[in-house]
C-alpha cells in the first residue's frame, strides 16, 4: 500500500515536470512560427506592392503599346450589345448560359 | 575497522563539505530570504521587456480593390557606437550594401552617442543583405513604411503619409483616424538568451492593424483622366488642368485627376503648390459654363422658354458704362441659341430679367459659394458676394461667370445635379471602411443635399445643352453613338501685374454629362492657361471627349445609335 502511494506520488511528480518542460517547448515553438508568420506575412505585403505596381494601368499601357505594338481600339472596333431579359433566345441548343441568366431575370411564375 | 589515521581523513573531508554546505546555505538564505524582494523586481526588470508597438497603417484600395497604398515593414540600419572597436572597418563593410559613402558612415558611429540611425528605410533586400552579415554593435529593425505602388497615380486625391505613419494630406490625412494603425504597450518575457517566451495565461497581446479604406475612384477611369489630361495640358503647353469624372446618380467620383502630378513616394523637396488638390482648393472665374445656371434660373422662375427671342444687340451692348461683347455678331436669337452659342448678351439679359435677389438665391442653390462637403482635407467655399456688395456692372458679369470664384468640384457637382433629375448629391470619394478582417466599419450611401431644379425645368435644360454640343460651341464634346449634354467656358484671368482682365491668360473649360438621357457620368475639364488657343471648346472638349468615349467603353455603356462596324473587309470575307 505505502510503495503505491510512493510510486503514485511519483508518477504525479513527473507528470507534473512533464507537462512544465512541454509547456516551455511548445512556448518556444510558438514563438518561432510567430516569427515566421512575422516573415511570412511581410513577403506577402512586398510581393503585394510588386504585383499592383506591375498591374498598374500606366505600365500595362505601356508595355501593350511599346514593346507587343497593340493599338487602342478604333471606333467602331467594339460594339457593346445592351442584354434585355425580352430579347430572343437561342433555340434548339439546348439551353446556354445566357439562357440560363435571362431566365432568372424572368420572375418565377413567367418560366415555362 | 578504520585505522585512525585514515578516521581522521574523513573527518576532515566531512568538515570541509560541511562547511561548504554551510556557505551554501548562508548564500541562499541572504539571496532567498533577505534579498528577496529588491531580487525579484531585478530579475523581472531582466525577463521582461515592455515595448511600444505600433498596429500596422491600413491600406487604401480603389472600387475594384486594387491596392493604390500599402504599408510594408522595411529594414532601418542603426549603430551603437560604444560597443564598436573598428568603426572604419564596420563603415567599409557596410558602405556598398548601403550605397553610401564609408566615410559618411565613419562619422556617424564615431560621434559620442550611444544610438545613431545609419539609414532608415531601406530595401526589403538590403535587409536581408545586412541580416547575413553579423557586425557587432550594428543593428536592424523594422520600420513600416508607406508605398503607393501606382506612382504618382491618384497621387492629389491619395494625399500622403510622414515618416511615423501620420497622414498628411488628402484621403490619408482625412481618414487618419481609421487608417492608423493603434498604438500599445506590450510586455514580453525573455529567457536568459534574450529569445522571447510565450507568455503565461496564453493571451495575446498584438495592437490592432489600421482599418482600410476604400474608394470610389475607379483605377482605370482615374488613368485614362491623367492619360488624357496630361497629353492636353502638353499640346496646349498649358500651366495645368483639372479633370473630375463623377457619377451624376450617387455623386461619387470615379476619377479626379490633376495636372503637374507628383510622385507620393517620394515628396520631399515637393512644395506645397504642387500637391494641393487644386479641384477643391482653388478657385476661378468660371466663364461661360456659368451660364448654364443662369439659364436653369431663367426656366424654373418661367423668365424664359427655349424659344423666347433675344435680341443680339449685333454683338455689343453697353452695361454699367463698360462694353459687353459677343464672339460673333447676333441679331435675334432664341434663348435656347442664348446657350448653345453661348452668347454674352443673352445671358446679361436673361440674367436682368431674373434680377439681383434671384439669381444670388439660384446660384446659391446649386451650391456655388458654399463647400460641398467632399470627403478630402482643405476644400474652400468659393466665392459669391452678396447682392448688397454687387457693384452696377456685376449682375452682368456674373450671368457671363466673372466676379464669381468656383471650384471645380463645386461646377461639376452643380451640373452633375443637372444630369440627376434636379437633385443635387454630397460628392465623396470613400466607399467603405473595413476592418482587418474585413468587417464593414463604416459604408457611404449616397447623400441627397437637395433638389433646387424640378425634373421639368431638366429635362428643358438638357435638351438646350445637348444643342450646345450637337450645333453649338461644344461640337468637338460630342462622342460617337452617345448623346452629350454640356457646356464650354472660356474665362480670361486677372493679370496679377495689372490687377484687370488678362489678353492673353485664359482657363479654357467644358463641364457636361453623358449620356444625356440617361446620365452615367458627370465630367468636367478645366484647362489652366493653354497658350495655344484659348477656347474651352477647342482645348477642353476634346479631353471631355475622349475621356468620357474611353470610360463609357470601360464601364460597358452601350451606345444609343447604331454605330458603323470597322471590319476589315478581309475579316468580313472569312466569316461563313
Amino acid at each position: 500500500m505505502k510503495t503505491l502511494t510512493v510510486i503514485a506520488a511519483m508518477a504525479l511528480l513527473l507528470l507534473y515536470v512533464w507537462e512544465r518542460v512541454e509547456i516551455v517547448r511548445i512556448g518556444y515553438q510558438v514563438e518561432r512560427l510567430k516569427v515566421k508568420k512575422v516573415a511570412l506575412e511581410r513577403e506577402r505585403d512586398e510581393l503585394q506592392v510588386k504585383l499592383s505596381a506591375l498591374t498598374s494601368p500606366e505600365r500595362i499601357a505601356r508595355v501593350a503599346t511599346g514593346k507587343l505594338g497593340l493599338v487602342p481600339p478604333e471606333r467602331g472596333q467594339v460594339i457593346l450589345v445592351d442584354l434585355k431579359p425580352e430579347a430572343p433566345a437561342h433555340r434548339g441548343r439546348g439551353p446556354t448560359m445566357l439562357d440560363v441568366k435571362l431566365a432568372r431575370n424572368e420572375p418565377m411564375w413567367k418560366v415555362p | 575497522m578504520v585505522s585512525a589515521p585514515r578516521r581522521g581523513r574523513c573527518i576532515v573531508v566531512a568538515l570541509f563539505l560541511l562547511a561548504g554546505f554551510v556557505v551554501v546555505l548562508f548564500r541562499l538564505f541572504n539571496l532567498q530570504i533577505l534579498q528577496a524582494a529588491e531580487l525579484t523586481v531585478k530579475a523581472d526588470r531582466q525577463h521582461r521587456k515592455a515595448v511600444s508597438v505600433q498596429g500596422p497603417r491600413g491600406s487604401i484600395f480603389d472600387r475594384n480593390g486594387k491596392v493604390l497604398a500599402i504599408n510594408v515593414d522595411v529594414p532601418s540600419v542603426f549603430g551603437v557606437p560604444a560597443s564598436l572597436d573598428d568603426p572604419s572597418g564596420v563603415a567599409r563593410h557596410l558602405s556598398p550594401v548601403l550605397h553610401v559613402r564609408a566615410g559618411e558612415i565613419e562619422r556617424k558611429l564615431k560621434q559620442e552617442r550611444s544610438f545613431v540611425w545609419i539609414a532608415r528605410k531601406l530595401d526589403p533586400e538590403q535587409g536581408r543583405r545586412l541580416e547575413r552579415m553579423p557586425l557587432e554593435g550594428i543593428g536592424v529593425v523594422m520600420e513600416g513604411q508607406r508605398f503607393y505602388p501606382k506612382g504618382p497615380l491618384l497621387s492629389h486625391v491619395l494625399g500622403f503619409a510622414g515618416m511615423d505613419s501620420q497622414g498628411l494630406e488628402g484621403i490619408e490625412r482625412r481618414y487618419d483616424p481609421y487608417l492608423r494603425g493603434e498604438k500599445q504597450m506590450v510586455v514580453l518575457q525573455r529567457d536568459a538568451l534574450g529569445r522571447t517566451v510565450f507568455p503565461k495565461g496564453l493571451h495575446e497581446q498584438t495592437p490592432s492593424t489600421g482599418h482600410n479604406v476604400i474608394l470610389t475612384i475607379d483605377e482605370v477611369i482615374q488613368y485614362i483622366a491623367e492619360k488624357e489630361l496630361e497629353e492636353a495640358v502638353t499640346a496646349t503647353r498649358a500651366k495645368g488642368g483639372i479633370v473630375i469624372v463623377m457619377e451624376p446618380r450617387t455623386g461619387a467620383i470615379l476619377a479626379m485627376a490633376v495636372n503637374p502630378r507628383f510622385d507620393p513616394n517620394a515628396v520631399q523637396g515637393i512644395s506645397a503648390d504642387r500637391w494641393r488638390n487644386r479641384a477643391l482648393t482653388d478657385t476661378y472665374e468660371p466663364g461661360s459654363t456659368m451660364k448654364i445656371f443662369v439659364a436653369a434660373a431663367a426656366l424654373e422662375e418661367k423668365v424664359m422658354e427655349p424659344g423666347t427671342l433675344v435680341y443680339g444687340e449685333n454683338g455689343h451692348m453697353v452695361v454699367a458704362r463698360t462694353v459687353i461683347h459677343d464672339h460673333e455678331r447676333m441679331g435675334w436669337m432664341t434663348f435656347a441659341q442664348v446657350v448653345q452659342r453661348s452668347s454674352n448678351i443673352g445671358s446679361v439679359k436673361t440674367a436682368t430679367a431674373l434680377g439681383e435677389e434671384r439669381l444670388y438665391r439660384w446660384l446659391r442653390a446649386f451650391g456655388f459659394g458654399e463647400r460641398t462637403e467632399i470627403d478630402l482635407p482643405g476644400e474652400v467655399a468659393g466665392l459669391v458676394k452678396e447682392p448688397r456688395d454687387w457693384g452696377r456692372r456685376s449682375l452682368a458679369s456674373i450671368a457671363i461667370g466673372q466676379e464669381i470664384g468656383v471650384t471645380p468640384l463645386q461646377l461639376v457637382t452643380a451640373v452633375a445635379a443637372i444630369a440627376n433629375g434636379g437633385w443635387l448629391m454630397k460628392p465623396h470619394t470613400v466607399s467603405e471602411i473595413r476592418d482587418e478582417k474585413g468587417r464593414v466599419v463604416v459604408r457611404a450611401s449616397p447623400q441627397v443635399r437637395r433638389q433646387p431644379i424640378s425634373p421639368e425645368s431638366v429635362r428643358t435644360l438638357s435638351k438646350i445643352l445637348e444643342g450646345v454640343v450637337t450645333h453649338g460651341t461644344g461640337s468637338k464634346a460630342a462622342v460617337p453613338g452617345y448623346r452629350v449634354a454640356g457646356k464650354t467656358g472660356t474665362a480670361q484671368k486677372i493679370d496679377p501685374k495689372t490687377g484687370s482682365y488678362s489678353s492673353n491668360l485664359s482657363v479654357g473649360s467644358f463641364v457636361g454629362y453623358v449620356p444625356a438621357d440617361d446620365p452615367r457620368l458627370a465630367v468636367v475639364v478645366v484647362i489652366d492657361e493653354p497658350q495655344t488657343e484659348a477656347w474651352g471648346g477647342v482645348v477642353a472638349a476634346p479631353v471631355f471627349r475622349r475621356v468620357a468615349e474611353q470610360a463609357l467603353q470601360y464601364l460597358g455603356v452601350s451606345s444609343q445609335e447604331p454605330v458603323k462596324l470597322a471590319m476589315t473587309s478581309r475579316s468580313e470575307m472569312a466569316r461563313p
